[in-house]
């Protein structure tokens, strides 16, 4: 008989999903499943702190080296 | 502020969730082919794999109904 894990699917590009995999790693409570590389099962009570500290992690990525400066020239 | 709105659109777009279960430990691969057959036909299908025998839907009631109704 087959048996069913409830949880939320998250369907993301590689790059994403490894951050995702970095952040489990630290208290491995995110993720129930790693299902392929662009698909995790994730705990419900997870997906809001994970896209919190998806979005932090992202601001870091994408942050200039060099602050923009104000004017255009 | 610009910045912000970007990366919010970015991350949404990025990434796509889904609640529902998972399904695993098929008796065997004809069982999960008609599991996934039947799922996808009645339009809960989100996600399979035939290589691990896996698959993840959006509701299981009617799964679970549909795999008592195939034992008797």
């Amino acid at each position: 008989m087959p048996r069913a894990t409830g949880g939320i699917l998250i369907e993301c590009e590689p790059a994403i999903k490894s951050i995702i995999v970095h952040l489990d790693s630290v208290s491995h409570d995110i993720i129930i499943e790693d299902l392929d590389e662009q698909h995790l099962l994730v705990r419900p009570n997870m997906v809001h702190l994970l896209k919190q500290k998806l979005e932090e992690r992202l601001k870091e990525t994408y942050r200039p080296e060099e602050p923009l400066a104000d004017s255009d020239g | 502020v610009v910045d912000q709105i970007r990366l919010w659109q970015l991350e949404n777009e990025r990434m796509r969730t889904t609640a529902g279960y998972l399904f695993r430990d098929f008796e065997s691969p004809a069982e999960f082919a008609a599991l996934t057959a039947y799922a996808e036909e009645i339009g809960v299908l989100v996600w399979k794999n035939e290589k691990k025998n896996l698959f993840f839907v959006s509701k299981y009631e009617q799964l679970r109904d549909y795999l008592k109704s195939r034992k008797k």
